[in-house]
């Protein structure tokens, strides 16, 4: 999968790299996401907050540091991508802190309420963080104008990240957020101190959006309020569907598939919205564990010894998907 | 010279009006295996839900081994060595068997905060030793939510097992087993509790187990203990007779 990733620049033009590109942050953002729900058991309508303030943070200091003349030196551009994670985090820690005490729908409702909230402060507060005009003129360094380097970069760090994110599934921790996914209330008499996991995992979760959405500005060149609204954390609650929040990569499988459905389907018709509700339908009715879902029902199946079935939405893939 | 590991002293628990513990002075000695008798709605279940930290008592005391545990969360009073089994097999429905063990072995090592290190890797032995002592080591890899009921408690125990703790709670071990898994169930507990000296404390409807494997019997009714002693005291006591070991025993 490395491979076809390395090899996206190749392609004739840029446009498949811009692609390419944005099917990595919103791959990793989904990931991210994927942290609160294949492994937590809990859905946040809300987590796109975390992705727009890790943008927002990164935005900011970029256009601090950067010259009148509108230039930006190297170091300077990597201190402002550093600003989106902490910052991410601290929200979520802050934000977290209310949610974890409710599971469920009520989890999902505050996230989303929170979510709202902060959209609406940064879309109403003009004179720190510019409404909704949004902050422009997010140019990177010359080396990162170039398309395909900018893609490179956003390659080696996504991967850095899926890397540290894999090492997190596969530790006690990781085993533990899936203890609470199958069983809150055991867990806690195993002596687990459920809403500090909870909590943990919410802030891990915020920090690698922030990540994602600190790459986001300088790619698209600007930063706006939309970025922390649901229909962004809807982005990645599709992703997840669509490629299986059972198995550790699906929801980067899920934004390869998302992404570039969403890139040629726009070069023919207006109708885009139409066609990402009936790929969710189809998904939902007839694969609940999304394409790695399918896919791994198939291998289980060609094996004779496999006697365990994956028809379960977020049955526990991820150890065998994610040892690949 | 044992010690009482266990002291409760004037426990009271109300539910709105009703009032499911009342005045209730308990204690276990170290390595004792005691049962819990008494009929629907006495209160078994409440009182071990006080014992382990799930509900908060209204009032009175729980000491466990010196320390002072009354109200604190589950999760402290876990791991203080205080370890519970459910009536209904409560377990990870979608990990696999050796998974839910070891998840349980790293809660008890207090290692679950340990974010990059191999989760296979910790508490490797621990978890073969308790998967070895229920004689779950054929179905390590099957999902524990397509179980059979009787491995599905099995694996209930095993996960109660995890991390040595020194007193368990069982609630109704063998509810829903053939007469077969009900039986070796109770030997292993037996086994528990005499080879590796853990104090047993469970609740049980079938009185052939209760009489067969408890050394001493307590009988709440009402939320009130009516009588505690050895299986022939608590069968001789004439208010025993009557509410509850009359229907069984008529």
């Amino acid at each position: 999968m490395i491979v076809l990733f390395a090899l996206v620049p190749w392609l004739p033009g840029e446009f498949w790299t811009h692609v390419g590109t944005e099917i990595l942050i919103f791959g990793l953002f989904a990931m991210s996401f994927n942290l609160l729900y294949g492994y937590m058991g809990q859905i946040s309508f809300g987590h796109a907050a975390f992705f727009g303030i890790g943008a927002y943070a990164t935005a900011m200091l970029f256009t601090a540091l950067k010259t009148s003349a509108g230039d930006i030196g190297v170091a300077e551009f990597l201190l402002s991508l550093l600003a989106g994670p902490p910052v991410a985090a601290a929200a979520a820690l802050f934000i977290g802190f209310f949610c974890v005490r409710l599971t469920g729908i009520y989890f999902a409702m505050l996230t989303l309420a929170f979510g709202e909230m902060l959209f609406y402060i940064v879309f109403s507060w003009y004179s720190f963080t510019k409404g909704d005009d949004g902050i422009q003129g997010l140019l990177p360094p010359a080396f990162f104008q170039d398309s395909d380097n900018f893609y490179y970069f956003t390659l080696a760090i996504v991967i850095l990240a899926l890397f540290v994110m894999w090492r997190i599934t596969e530790s006690p921790f990781g085993l533990t957020l899936r203890t609470l996914r199958d069983n809150q209330r055991r867990a806690a008499f195993l002596g687990t101190n459920v809403k500090a996991h909870m909590l943990a995992n919410f802030v891990i979760a915020g920090t690698f959006a922030g990540l994602a959405g600190a790459l986001w500005g300088p790619f698209s060149r600007s930063v706006n309020p939309g970025l922390l609204g649901w229909g962004e954390s809807g982005i990645a609650v599709f992703m997840t569907l669509i490629g299986g929040a059972g198995a550790f990569i699906g929801p980067i499988v899920g934004s390869v598939i998302y992404t570039m459905l969403q890139a040629v389907v726009k070069m023919y018709t207006i109708y885009w919205p139409l066609t990402i509700g009936s790929v969710i339908l189809v998904i939902v009715l007839f694969a609940p564990g999304g394409i790695l879902g399918i896919v791994e029902r198939r291998l289980r199946a060609a094996r004779p010894e496999g006697g365990t079935n994956g028809g379960d939405p977020v049955a526990g893939a991820g150890e065998t998907e994610s040892r690949q | 010279m044992n010690r009482n590991i266990l002291e409760v002293t004037g426990l009271e628990k109300h539910f709105g009006g009703v009032h499911v513990t009342r005045n209730v002075h308990f204690s276990m000695e170290e390595g004792e295996q005691s049962a819990i008798i008494g009929p629907n709605g006495a209160g078994k279940s409440t009182f071990m839900n006080l014992l382990t930290g799930f509900h908060r008592p209204d009032g009175g005391k729980v000491v466990f081994a010196g320390r002072d545990i009354t109200g604190l969360p589950p999760h402290k009073v876990a791991r203080c060595g205080i370890s519970r089994a459910f009536q209904v097999s409560s377990i990870f429905a979608r990990m696999t068997v050796v998974e839910n063990v070891r998840a349980a072995v790293h809660a008890q090592m207090r290692a679950t905060f340990r974010l990059f290190a191999p989760a296979r890797a910790i508490g490797a032995e621990e978890t073969e030793r308790v998967l070895a002592l229920c004689a779950m080591e054929d179905k390590r890899e099957l999902t524990a939510g397509e179980l059979a009921q009787g491995d599905k408690k099995r694996l209930e125990l095993a996960i109660a097992l995890a991390g040595k703790p020194r007193l368990l709670f069982l609630d109704e071990p063998t509810a829903g087993m053939s007469i077969e898994e009900a039986r070796s169930t109770m030997e292993l507990v037996d086994r528990l509790n005499r080879e590796l000296k853990l104090t047993v404390l469970f609740t049980e409807h079938d009185m052939e187990i209760v009489f067969n494997h408890a050394r001493t019997l307590t009988l709440l009714h009402r939320g009130e203990i009516i009588v505690q002693g050895t299986p022939a005291e608590v069968r001789s006591n004439e208010t025993a007779q009557k509410v509850y070991l009359g229907e069984h025993h008529a």
